[in-house]
């Protein structure tokens, strides 16, 4: 359960990370003009999609990793294998925890071409659209956007060992991140002015609206990703122990 | 901090995950690939209600199914405990509870479509995904309510959510494939800055009036056909003209509906209505030429409506097969594996993506094709005959030479004008209009007299002057200086005054500087040349010699034109006849492709199955290789598309297909056929940049 505990708190430290990603959304998807508790749902809508889509994407690659190297209950031959998929997955999160403590550069992301364009178009699409059904689709999609931190989580949970722990430790990282994600949702809400008549006099061309300034300031969230960055580094470090250090000592049970 | 080291989304310092991306033309630095596509998010446009909840349809199916597969998982891997004890059960009584608003949520649609087609007696695609996906799940409730047996939700529910991302692939590479006719279309739509009294209100552009002051912000695209009353610009014509350079546009030069303003801001008169641009009919045009089924599309939504019962007949038939041999949970996944497995949706996508990206790439240089089965016919020419007066040549004689003797060329010319200015002959405004600029202060001749077939004659500042053949002036007395003959296809108009001719003007139709390179690339291409016309046989030889033309023929009525094309047509196969649009109108209809080159007055005429604008001839290879291109996209792609289902489909039958996988395929398919046919574009858009050294014009 420890284990769990400490992704949540990565997640909460990471969290300042998302909202500079994806706080902009929340804060741009606002207000419901059918009144707070309406507002309220879409935004739960939107988080219980994103966690969702976490949870799915934990419960799959913990038992495509189960799949490459048997369960628990199988004997000592396929231990070797579930060590070395621990070391793997531990490094990889290593890897990514060290680059979010801005240690060394990383492997520039290709583009995915066609099919990040599908993302993003679905994403405007989904932005505009009003009510808690275009919110939870939102959260659906916002789940598969790349990011290095779920990316870090995913590779532990594909070391895992079994959907049921993949999910459940995609879950916590999800439920860490919620109450930035929501409390954005609040303050987006706050301070957003109210819409004014539509097709009125044009002044100028349209200025660039920027969510982003009503987050917490850069510095902060910085600080926030370092922090996070050290979870993962931290839980990296854990699970390439479960690889490496004899049976009887094996953190799992924490 | 220097703000390129800060994410333009996030603004985090990028860091050493950063890197450097452009957006809408604006060079950017991102802290990691996610913030870029977020970015893109969030400053982009485009709002498509329709796709907005076919989209808001798919995210809450896919939160559905995402726990139904979950559940599934942990169910079918021992995580909850024993398959068969009471958690199992629960668990299947919540699959069931998940699956059954996913099932109406995502195969409403396609049993709407099953029925609708139904009503018309028809079988379509939407029918063999309503069974399969019916079926797997009434069985699955059944298995619930009974206590027993394994259930398939999971497979029901990924099944629908592949199909209906197929759908969503299909719908977006569609619009994808019009993007770059959007502006066109939208242009009866499309809204103006209308300045009155000091305010400044957006209006639809129908509602635009001659004398309208309208606003052109810089780099927006011009919607009204009027003059520039204040700023200076410069705007780039290319959809209009198929010329690519930006003109320069200050107080007093007319702009054009359809054209791009370039950096400055402009304030423009409205010299017409909104709704009767050129840009407007051009439209209307397009809109039309893309609803037109095209022969190869009609061919294959005629085939693929074939296959369906087909299908339908062979997935019965493969599970009736396998369920004496199997037990009948794995009959029922054959059958449903058969029935996903064969829809042919990607094989209807291929033709219409194909043409709408080759219509929208042709519209880009102002060269409108009257639907997809143009382009169809285009890439089977063998040979293109080409009228010459105003599409070889540009149509009205120019002074071409002027000689001198005991006078100067100006003297020449000013009387040449003077005379030319009280006559209505065709040559005579040619002198005229050769003599605007270099003799402005010409007077108009008094006392004009026509002779008609030989010559003017009159007074030039009062002293008699006369302008005519060699003949007409000899016939006056005046005697002729050796040496001044007509060159090749040039004719000499001789000047006299003071009792003996003093200078001749030579006049040519010119031929079309891009003439020449057009046949030579016709000729690479490995397509015949022919010339038709109705000019005299010497001109007719001579432009024939200058191009390297092999064949013409000469003297030739709109008729005679129509049997040469004929046999033409019988010798080297299918002929595309280039030509105007109002005297050649009935030789464009007969040929297999009928291309009219210039003048706004034919757009609206059925004749011409692609009309190039004025100053387009030069393009006409690259739309030889479009049209190539295009059909070898449709081609290949049909073939892909037949080769991948059939292997899907005996793989299917023979049981060794999962329908959860046949589902993906059959969205990977149209993924693919979206992602190829897109790619396609591209591909030629480069090729044929080089091809002629055109630019392209700003997509704004």
């Amino acid at each position: 359960m420890f284990e769990y505990f400490l992704i949540s708190l990565a997640g909460l430290a990471g969290s300042l990370h998302c909202i500079g990603m994806c706080g902009g959304f929340v804060c741009v998807m606002g207000k419901d003009s059918r009144g707070a508790a309406a507002t309220l749902r879409r935004h739960l809508a939107y988080n219980l999609g994103r966690v969702t889509s976490y949870c799915f994407l934990g419960g799959v690659l913990g038992h495509l990793g189960m799949l490459l190297v048997g369960d628990h209950a199988q004997p000592a031959a396929a231990s070797l294998a579930q060590r070395s998929l621990a070391v793997v997955s531990g490094s990889m999160m290593l890897y990514i925890g060290l680059q979010f403590l801005g240690l060394f550069r990383a492997a520039r992301w290709q583009t995915l071409g066609f099919g990040a364009d599908l993302l993003v178009g679905a994403l405007q699409r989904l932005l505009k659209a009003p009510g808690a059904g275009a919110a939870l689709a939102l959260g659906v999609l916002n789940g598969f956007l790349p990011c290095p931190l779920v990316y870090a989580f995913l590779a532990q949970a594909a070391g895992s060992g079994g959907p049921l722990p993949g999910a459940l430790t995609m879950t916590a990282f999800g439920l860490g991140t919620f109450p930035a994600m929501l409390a954005m949702g609040g303050i987006g809400v706050w301070l957003r002015p109210a819409p004014g008549p539509p097709g009125a006099t044009v002044v100028s061309m349209t200025p660039r609206g920027n969510a982003i300034t009503l987050a917490p300031p850069p510095a902060w969230r910085l600080h926030g990703v370092r922090i996070a960055g050290a979870f993962i580094v931290l839980l990296g470090a854990i699970t390439i122990a479960r690889g490496v250090l004899p049976m009887g000592a094996h953190p799992h049970g924490l | 901090m220097k703000p390129s080291s800060t994410c333009s989304h996030c603004l985090l310092p990028t860091g050493r995950l950063g890197q450097q991306r452009e957006v809408n033309g604006e060079a950017l630095a991102f802290c990691c690939y996610g913030c870029y596509l977020a970015y893109q998010v969030r400053h982009g446009e485009r709002d498509e209600p329709e796709a907005a909840l076919l989209l808001i349809r798919i995210g809450v199916g896919a939160f559905l199914a995402m726990n139904i597969m979950l559940f599934s998982l942990l169910l079918y891997s021992g995580a909850l405990g024993d398959v068969d004890g009471v958690t199992a059960r629960l668990v299947h009584w919540l699959l069931l509870f998940l699956a059954t608003p996913l099932v109406l949520l995502l195969g409403g649609p396609f049993v709407a479509g099953a029925w609708r087609a139904a009503r018309q007696g028809r079988v379509g695609t939407d029918t063999l995904v309503s069974i399969g996906v019916l079926s797997a799940y009434g069985f699955s409730a059944m298995q619930v309510w009974a206590g027993s047996g394994a259930v398939y939700f999971d497979t029901v529910t990924m099944v629908l959510i592949l199909f209906t991302v197929g759908r969503y692939l299909e719908a977006v590479g569609r619009v994808r494939a019009a993007r770059s006719l959007a502006p066109m279309l939208a242009a009866e739509r499309a809204e103006v800055r209308v300045v009155h009294d000091g305010t400044e209100t957006l209006q639809p552009v129908r509602e635009v009036q001659p004398g309208s002051i309208v606003r052109v912000l810089p780099g927006e695209r011009i919607a009204v056909d009027g003059v520039v009353i204040e700023g200076r610009s410069e705007c780039n014509e290319a959809i209009l003209t198929g010329r690519a350079d930006m003109l320069a546009k200050a107080p007093g030069a007319p702009v054009l509906a359809g054209s791009i303003n370039g950096t400055g801001q402009l304030v423009v008169r409205a010299t017409a209505a909104g709704g009767v641009t050129r840009w407007v009919q051009i439209s209307r045009l397009v809109r039309d030429a893309l609803v037109r089924k095209s022969f190869l599309g009609n061919t294959v939504d005629r085939v693929a409506a074939a296959f369906v019962p087909l299908v339908l007949l062979l997935a019965v038939g493969t599970l009736w097969y396998w369920a004496s041999r199997a037990p009948f949970d794995q009959a029922l996944l054959t059958g449903l594996a058969v029935l996903v497995v064969a829809c042919p949706c990607s094989m209807g996508l291929a033709a219409p993506l194909a043409t709408t990206l080759g219509i929208g790439l042709a519209a880009q240089r102002g060269i409108l094709l009257r639907g997809g089965g143009a382009l169809e016919k285009l890439a089977r020419v063998r040979a293109v005959a080409f009228d010459k007066t105003g599409t070889l040549t540009e149509g009205r004689p120019q002074v071409v030479d002027i000689w001198a003797h005991e006078a100067t060329e100006h003297e020449v010319l000013y009387r040449a004008t003077a005379l030319a200015k009280g006559s209505e002959h065709p040559l005579a405004k040619a002198i005229a209009a050769g003599g605007r600029d270099r003799v402005p202060n010409a007077p108009v001749a008094t006392e004009v007299r026509a002779h008609p077939g030989a010559g003017l004659s009159g007074r030039v500042d009062g002293e008699p002057a006369a302008m005519g053949s060699a003949k007409f002036l000899r016939g006056r007395g005046e005697r002729i200086p050796a040496g001044w003959a007509a060159g090749n296809g040039t004719t000499l108009v001789y000047i006299g005054w003071g009792g003996r001719a003093r200078g001749a003007i030579a006049l040519a139709d010119r031929v079309l500087p891009e003439a020449g390179k057009v046949m030579a690339a016709l000729r690479g291409r490995d397509v015949q040349v022919v010339l038709l016309s109705g000019d005299r046989e010497t001109a007719v030889a001579r432009l024939a010699t200058k191009l390297a033309v092999p064949e013409w023929r000469s003297g030739l009525a709109p008729e005679d034109k129509v049997r040469e094309l004929r046999a033409w047509e019988r010798r080297y196969g299918p002929v595309a006849m280039v030509g105007d649009g109002l005297n050649d109108g009935p030789v464009l209809a007969a040929a297999t492709v009928g291309i009219a080159v210039g003048g706004a007055t034919d757009l609206a005429r059925e004749s011409a199955d692609v009309v190039l604008p004025e100053s387009a001839l030069e393009h006409l290879p690259w739309l030889l290789q479009l049209s190539a291109d295009v059909n070898r996209s449709i081609r290949a792609n049909l073939a892909w598309a037949l080769g991948y289902n059939a292997i899907a489909l005996a793989l299917a039958v023979c049981g060794w297909l999962q329908p959860v996988i046949a589902a993906g395929l059959m969205a990977g398919s149209s993924l693919v056929v979206v992602s190829r046919s897109l790619n396609a574009r591209r591909g030629h858009a480069l090729r044929a940049a080089d091809h002629v050294g055109f630019a392209g014009p700003a997509s704004a």
